[in-house]
């Protein structure tokens, strides 16, 4: 067969595709397993974060979430709550994802049943620049919203850049300095997490 | 075949022809990921990796791909390790996978590792190519890791994650976004090739 003809350069792309292609589908489908294990793990964590609970090592991330987190009865068939409850107190947990500067992000807000404070934030994944809106991710950003009380309307507001708004009353908190649009997405984004959060527990209530 | 003993090919792609300095080749991730030395360090070494072993499977088949697909198969190959890389830093290095996010995906478009297939590996022997891969991606790793460091360095205060600059030290802004990698890249360019000059003129 002449190597520069067309039957021989068709088959042996088609080799070639077909041989590396397989590989790469077994070399996936040998981690995926792992795979999966390491995003339930980063969600679990990022849950144990957003509450305040601390663990120690993986195993006691895993336990600590099989034992203490539930799937809520509030959730519908478009979006799962999950609830925590301490000293009678239901906090109610929503992983979201969310369009930043550079990428989605995704992470997990928790709020009390009431849905006027936000408990906690954590990131999960992000594609924000590191050093500035790659600094969603920092305790300093995080901390801004624990215990966060909302505003009448039942949200936050995103001040100018700063170093952490330690006021936890004045439903306000602090952007990233040199990084003002993450910090104003990431603000839209978690209103409207607070919005659905609201659609879902204070709907039939009230 | 070549001619070109290891020692020699080690010292052109790491110095003489560097593929940035000299070529001005995978400049994109340059710019893009050179803000901290840890994740520059695991990008570049995913680039000496995929450089390497692109080089040795070209060279292998190079005899059996038919001259007018050689490039279609050269990306495939590209893309294939590439994507092995992430999908092992994703099952066993998340945390590393999740800092890198989308760059590991870009190492398929560095022209650095299509350059030496297309330059080397199609025409010498598989052992010689793979360390012509090497050591290519080990002089964009070197000339990486340098911008990196004065970025970190000036962006955060630290160098691995190690607080090096006092307590009060005002951290440049700049440092941290991409334009400040032109800059610093330009300064090195520019120092090595007077050195470079200096070192032909004494000849």
């Amino acid at each position: 067969m002449k190597k520069d003809g067309i039957v021989y350069t068709v088959i042996f792309t088609f080799i070639v595709s077909f041989v590396f292609v397989g590989i790469l589908a077994g070399v996936n489908s040998v981690t995926a397993e792992q795979t999966a294990r390491n995003q339930k793990l980063a969600f679990q964590r990022a849950v144990l974060n957003a509450l305040h609970i601390k663990y120690k090592d993986n195993q006691e991330i895993f336990d600590l979430y099989q034992r203490d987190i539930k799937k809520s009865s509030r959730s519908t068939g478009n979006v799962v709550l999950y609830e925590y409850t301490n000293e009678n107190e239901i906090f109610y947990i929503k992983e979201f994802s969310g369009q930043a500067l550079w990428g989605t992000v995704t992470g997990v807000l928790v709020v009390d049943q009431e849905v006027d404070r936000i408990v906690g934030l954590d990131i999960i994944s992000h594609n924000e620049t590191p050093g500035l809106g790659g600094r969603i991710d920092e305790a300093w950003y995080k901390n801004q919203f624990d215990g966060e009380l909302l505003s009448p309307e039942g949200k936050i507001s995103v001040g100018p850049g700063g170093s952490g708004d330690t006021d936890h009353q004045n439903h306000k908190v602090d952007g990233i300095t040199g990084a003002s649009r993450t910090s104003s997405l990431m603000g839209i984004m978690i209103n409207a997490q607070l919005d659905i959060f609201k659609s879902m527990l204070k709907g039939g209530s009230k | 075949m070549s001619e070109k003993s290891p020692a020699l090919i080690a010292k052109e792609n790491i110095w003489v022809n560097n593929p940035v300095m000299v070529q001005i080749l995978g400049i994109c991730s340059a710019l893009a990921v050179t803000n901290t030395l840890s994740n520059t360090l695991i990008m570049t070494l995913g680039v000496v990796f995929v450089t390497g072993f692109t080089n040795l499977t070209v060279s292998l088949m190079k005899n059996l791909i038919p001259r007018r697909v050689r490039m279609i198969i050269q990306t495939l190959l590209i893309a294939f390790y590439v994507i092995i890389v992430d999908i092992l830093l994703r099952a066993f290095l998340p945390e590393v996978s999740r800092s890198l996010g989308p760059y590991v995906g870009l190492i398929i478009t560095n022209c650095i590792i299509m350059g030496r297939a297309e330059a080397f590996a199609q025409s010498n022997g598989a052992l010689i190519s793979f360390w012509d891969g090497i050591t290519s991606g080990v002089g964009y790793m070197l000339v990486l890791m340098t911008v990196a460091a004065v970025r970190e360095l000036m962006g955060f205060g630290t160098l691995m994650g190690i607080t090096i600059m006092p307590q009060g030290y005002m951290a440049w802004t700049i440092m941290l976004t991409p334009p400040s990698a032109f800059f610093i890249l330009g300064i090195i360019i520019w120092m090595a090739k007077s050195f470079m000059m200096k070192g032909e003129k004494a000849k």
